[in-house]
């Protein structure tokens, strides 16, 4: 399911960065004694470049992917966003606001969710937290009642909210650290890895809860994910950061395309055939067959006339046609970079 | 909403869910406090066998007696364990669910101070009262309600200097890989010049300057001293004029580095 707004073109976007960047600075330490003595006297320190003058624009409304290796710089991208820390260089602008000023009406405005960590007192039930969010948001009591009662019933944790925290499951607490950064409607959701550590009911739950914020508040949301069917199922756009640059922006079909322009053809048949007598066929790229069943890789425009002689090579009992899997395409993006910067 | 409705709301409502939160651990709780309340007990026993042992101090048993037990209270209002818990906030990026909040983060600090304090005061009010009425007959306290009112407003301004330090302290995580040591020192050097353990009268005349200004004394010792006696009028004034200097230069400088580190947080792993 694919969350998408109409945007009106002529609106700013809400979030406009221009050569953002942001370098750390850290000391490295042998291991051993040996390098903790040397650290005591001297220190090695060195600057990382964690985000290199990336320029990007978010409309109103979207549903955007950042995605990248470890340490590629999504979540400093992120942090930067969410005013958690300054940019070094380059011009950002969220809502209006400068993120790192941390104005009142700004953080009044966005809402941070990040997976590892808990944004709930753990010791206390969640309705403490919500209370809390209430006072500091400036909810009245209509208001914050409304919501609560339709963030529960979206998420099901109506039975949830008065227990401790530390008390129920992972998935549980990430329903409920969503329902907390919503309370407050705000316009912007940053979530960073919100899927981190979930088993697949509750991972489905949680896209589709997102889904429907996008859809139902005009909610425009930016997640860091790992996990592809998190970015297929949310996320209308993408954006590849890799080495702190950011490499590709645009539709993921857009990126499906570019980089892998075949479809995935899979074929299984009632009896053993012999696949490999379609490869003589034009437009058709690597073949695999094995007994029943038979892959390859075809040309979009060529995938009509392949299924008819498909249907030909024996009697059909099942076939699939997809676009090439977005973990695989991402999983040697990535791997193809660090092969090239190695090499080089 | 105005800006301080909304703090004042924001800050009883976490004061709140701090005392929830601090009394599920009620049995680590008494303990803690009491063992806090052993030192100044210990040391009154010490001091006035001292005295019956006809050793030779500047102030009499009155003195001591009413010093020490006034002591275990000043102690417990003004004293703070911020530091440790700002140093790990910071140095785990634990900061940062805060900084995404639009409220103050000095509130969740304050409001981890008062439900502290409020703990504090449950625990170690009964204790103190039994302490008081034992040791009732050996102490010396003003009649009148005129020191009593200037030891409410020194404690209030003692327990702000506390808190700032360290503010100032756990803020140094912004650079510092870990602030321990630094704390512990403190700690060690506070426990002496602020009277906790040995009342600053008993200390020796070559000191006397430097121990009457330096800025732990304000602490615990000088809110102390307004009630057990040895404070004129005018010494009463000087001295809460250096107390609210201290209060509010440590002010400014745990702001400074609060706002320099600020830009100094790297949110690590958050």
């Amino acid at each position: 399911m694919n969350a998408i707004s109409d945007v009106p073109s002529t609106q700013p976007p809400v979030i406009a960065a221009r050569d953002l960047t942001k370098t750390y600075t850290f000391h490295q330490q042998r291991a051993g004694l040996g390098g903790a003595l040397t650290s005591l006297v001297r220190r090695k320190y060195e600057t990382r470049l964690a985000v290199d003058r990336i320029s990007f624009g978010i409309e109103r409304g979207e549903v955007v992917g950042l995605l990248g290796p470890n340490g590629a710089g999504k979540t400093t991208t992120l942090k930067m966003l969410s005013g958690l820390l300054y940019t070094t260089s380059g011009d950002l602008e969220v809502l209006g606001f400068t993120p790192s000023d941390r104005k009142h009406d700004y953080l009044r405005r966005i809402a941070l969710v990040m997976g590892q960590k808990s944004m709930l007192w753990w010791d206390i039930p969640a309705m403490e937290s919500l209370l809390l969010h209430k006072d500091m948001y400036g909810l009245d009591k209509d208001e914050f009642e409304h919501n609560v009662a339709e963030l529960a019933e979206l998420l099901d944790v109506q039975d949830l909210l008065n227990i401790q925290v530390r008390k129920v499951s992972l998935g549980e607490r990430m329903k409920l650290e969503l329902m907390a950064a919503l309370v407050h409607g705000p316009e912007i959701l940053f979530l960073d890895e919100p899927t981190i550590g979930l088993d697949v009911v509750a991972k489905a739950r949680v896209r589709s809860f997102l889904a429907e914020v996008n859809k139902l508040r005009g909610t425009t949301i930016l997640v860091t994910s790992h996990d592809m069917d998190d970015i297929e199922a949310l996320c209308s756009r993408v954006m590849i950061i890799d080495h702190g640059r950011l490499q590709y922006d645009g539709s993921l079909d857009e990126l499906v395309r570019t980089t892998r322009p075949r479809k995935l053809v899979r074929a299984t048949y009632a009896t053993v055939v012999d696949g490999h007598r379609l490869t003589s066929l034009d437009g058709v790229g690597a073949v695999e067959s094995s007994g029943q069943r038979v892959s390859l890789e075809v040309d979009r425009e060529r995938t009509g006339d392949v299924l008819e002689q498909l249907t030909r090579l024996g009697p059909l009992v099942d076939l699939d046609v997809a676009d090439a899997d977005v973990e695989d395409i991402m999983r040697d993006l990535f791997a193809r970079r660090s092969t090239s910067e190695e090499a080089s | 909403m105005n800006t301080f409705v909304r703090n004042a709301r924001v800050l009883r409502r976490m004061t709140v869910a701090d005392i929830v939160q601090q009394s599920i651990y009620r049995g680590a709780w008494i303990i803690f406090m009491a063992a806090n309340i052993c030192v100044p007990i210990i040391s009154l026993l010490i001091w006035r066998t001292a005295i019956a042992n006809g050793a030779g101090l500047p102030v009499d048993e009155q003195y001591i007696t009413t010093y020490f037990v006034l002591l275990s209270f000043v102690t417990m209002a003004t004293s703070s364990w911020m530091t440790g818990f700002l140093a790990d906030d910071i140095r785990l990026g634990k900061l940062s669910r805060w900084m995404v909040r639009p409220a103050s983060l000095l509130l969740g600090f304050v409001s981890n101070n008062l439900s502290e304090k409020f703990l504090k005061a449950f625990a170690l009010g009964p204790m103190i009262g039994v302490l008081w009425w034992i040791f009732r007959a050996s102490m010396k306290i003003p009649a009148g309600p005129g020191r009593w009112a200037v030891f409410a407003v020194s404690v209030v301004l003692a327990a702000v200097l506390v808190f700032t330090i360290d503010i100032l302290i756990g803020a140094l995580a912004f650079w510092m890989d870990d602030v321990a040591a630094l704390a512990q020192a403190r700690l060690i050097i506070a426990s002496v010049l602020s009277g906790s353990v040995v009342p600053l009268a008993l200390m020796p005349d070559w000191s006397r300057t430097f121990v009457d200004y330096q800025p732990f004394r304000y602490t615990v010792s000088f809110p102390v001293e307004i009630v057990a006696g040895g404070l004129s009028g005018s010494d009463l004034l000087v001295g809460l004029g250096i107390q609210l200097a201290y209060v509010l230069g440590f002010g400014v400088i745990a702001r400074r580095v609060w706002s320099a580190g600020i830009r100094a947080y790297s949110a690590v792993g958050a």
